[in-house]
């Protein structure tokens, strides 16, 4: 072992036995210190870190004995050989006893002294190795444990539940959004085993299962559960597999789907109202046409054109309402993907007037109209409010009856413009008035009078005032009439910087 | 023809009673009109029909079954055939169901919305025999 880096010191108090041993160890190229006695010894020790120490035993200020005995106090890694005159069987063993590694007796020759320096360096280096594995392991188990707590707190920083069993079935560990989920009275479920501490028997019976299952491969069991309150939580069990293809365990995670699941139906629901809707007026104009074109209404030519009629007016009906759709799907997209401007509310409501005054005018209605022309601006999308307050004209005029009477006002408060469209029309009830903002729901009285909509409109105009950051509020009475009043936020000019 | 066959017809929209009304009448049947389920008990319980033609859809989803639950569990209605026509539901899912689950059996027939004029006949023939 001949490296630059090895320090070896030599303590003697002859200075012909330290100059020797210098000698010898300097042909092997090792950096060497010499020390008269202990005292001095010690002090060089303190500021260079040696490999070796080479020290006689007698010596004068501080005996051998005291001199090894205060090296393993400054440095254990330190190797200390002995060389003394007094060779004998006593004084070795308490040198070893004191710390030395290993003795050599006086005289020697220098390739006994060599060979005992490089027995005494493998020494230091196999110490030395060993440290430093020790350091390695020290600092892996603090990372594991920093990891350990740090995986800990996400597992449990987790909106997914988790649980993890192991192979008996035996909770190792439950994170607080799984007993948040299960709504866990006992928290003190570790340790315990699954079976009737989940309240909730399916899953028990699912870990139970993923545990039993023989296999060789990782399968992922997905499958939702409800829970007694009505939750649908959506649970992932996965097997823990060893290097020996044995299940050690389960982890299942949980994820709450409950308002995925309610979107869905909504979904699912508007759907098959949609599809409803569309097939009616379809299978009617089919129905008018099987009459005619199978001969039943041949003799009958007015009820043939009546019902020619009939269909087209069925057909009219449904481009109504796939106009509606469209004009429904534009409204619930996002306000910020239109196109978004300033919009001059006394010219939209003027031009609605304007718009609806023949059609009043046809059915008797009297149409009253008042809208100060220096209404505030409201940020938004002109044709979509266009399309908010036709619809409630248009509903207004559609559900009164002839000379009755309808108006249409607009003012301004507290930053807020009011839009009221009034009527003395049929009304609606309590009941009614609840569900009227729901899509195809129409008033009972609506329907057995034969009055014509899709049933969209009123959900439309709610959809548009809210993307708008406003609401539309109802009163209403049956055979009297009804009130809808738009609200909508002014824009703030500060704000927008206008 | 000594005694006429009398049908009640209940739909919530007036064309497809006018439609199925119009064949109906061709082929020599007396034939009555019910637009919402209630109206329809109404007039199954003051008067007696050969056969009830009821609409799945009505006022509410499945006003068609409550009419046909409310017949069929009735000592004396329950021998009123009842033939359902819908526009809701996948033809063949409605058979499926018909077969499998029991209180679907109840109705004697079912059809899509809107029959063919001869099919409808052909169907009512089968069930006023």
């Amino acid at each position: 072992m001949q490296e630059q880096h090895v320090k070896i010191l030599i303590v003697d108090d002859d200075e012909i036995s330290r100059i020797g041993c210098e000698r010898i160890l300097e042909m092997s190229d090792y950096h060497v210190d010499l020390a008269e006695n202990g005292v001095d010894g010690l002090q060089k020790i303190k500021d260079t870190d040696y490999d070796l120490v080479v020290t006689d035993l007698m010596m004068p200020k501080m005996g051998g004995m005291e001199f090894l005995q205060e090296i393993s106090k400054i440095d254990e890694k330190i190797i200390p050989i002995v060389i003394t005159g007094y060779a004998t069987i006593e004084n070795a063993v308490d040198a070893v006893k004191m710390g030395a590694y290993d003795y050599l007796a006086k005289p020697f020759t220098p390739d006994e002294f060599r060979a005992k320096i490089e027995r005494a360096l493998e020494k230091r280096r196999l110490l030395l190795e060993t440290e430093k594995l020790r350091q390695e392991r020290d600092q892996n188990l603090l990372e594991h444990s920093i990891e350990k707590t740090r995986t800990h707190t996400i597992i449990n920083c987790m909106s997914e539940g988790v649980i993890a069993t192991n192979k008996s079935g035996l909770i190792l560990l439950i994170n607080p959004a799984a007993v948040k989920m299960l709504r866990l009275k006992h928290v003190d479920v570790i340790g315990h085993k699954v079976t009737g501490l989940l309240s909730n028997p399916a899953l028990e019976t699912k870990i139970s299962d993923a545990l039993t299952q023989v296999t060789s491969k990782e399968i992922l069991e997905r499958f939702e559960i409800t829970t007694p309150e009505g939750r649908v939580l959506q649970s992932n069990i996965t097997p823990v597999i060893n290097e020996k293809k044995e299940c050690i365990g389960t982890v299942a995670v949980l994820i709450d789907i409950t308002e995925d699941k309610k979107l869905e139906k909504v979904k699912t629901d508007f759907l098959s109202l949609v599809s409803h809707e569309l097939k009616a007026p379809l299978g009617a104009i089919e129905g008018y046409l099987n009459l005619i074109l199978d001969g039943v209404t041949a003799d009958q030519p007015d009820k043939e054109k009546n019902y020619i009629q009939k269909s087209k007016d069925r057909a009219h009906e449904l481009l109504d309402l796939v106009n509606d759709l469209l004009d429904l799907t534009r409204a619930e997209k996002k306000i910020s993907s239109k196109l978004i401007s300033p919009v001059d509310l006394s010219v939209v409501i003027k031009e609605t007037f304007d718009f609806y005054k023949n059609e009043a005018k046809a059915k008797s209605i009297q149409f009253a109209f008042d809208c100060p022309e220096n209404l505030p601006s409201i940020r938004g999308n002109q044709e979509e409010l266009s399309r908010l307050i036709a619809n409630l004209v248009s509903n207004a005029i559609k559900y009164t009856p002839e000379n009755g009477q309808v108006s249409l006002t607009a003012e301004k408060n507290n930053n807020q413009v009011y839009i009221h469209v009034k009527d003395t029309g049929i009304g609606m009830s309590k009941d009614d008035a609840a569900k009227v903002f729901d899509e195809f729901y129409r008033a009972k009285n609506a329907v057995s009078k034969k009055i014509s909509g899709t049933g969209l409109g009123l959900a439309i105009a709610k959809k548009i005032a809210e993307e708008h950051n406003g609401y539309i509020e109802l009163e209403s009475q049956p055979d009297k009439g009804s009130v809808f009043t738009v609200v909508l936020p002014v824009i703030n000019k500060r704000s927008h910087g206008e | 023809m000594n005694k006429k066959v009398k049908i009640l017809l209940a739909d919530d929209d007036p064309d497809f009673i006018e439609i199925n009304k119009t064949i109906l009448e061709a082929k020599g049947y007396e034939v009555e009109e019910a637009y919402t389920s209630s109206e329809a008990l109404e007039k199954i319980r003051e008067k007696q029909y050969d056969l009830l033609i009821l609409d799945l859809m009505m006022e509410e989803k499945d006003a068609g079954f409550t009419v046909a639950y409310a017949v069929k569990e009735d000592e004396k209605l329950k021998n009123l055939p009842i033939l359902m026509l819908t526009s809701a539901q996948e033809k063949t899912g409605f058979t499926f169901k018909l077969s499998n689950d029991k209180e679907w059996m109840k109705v004697d027939d079912f059809a899509a919305k809107p029959l063919k004029p001869a099919e409808l006949v052909e169907r009512v023939e089968k069930l006023i025999k």
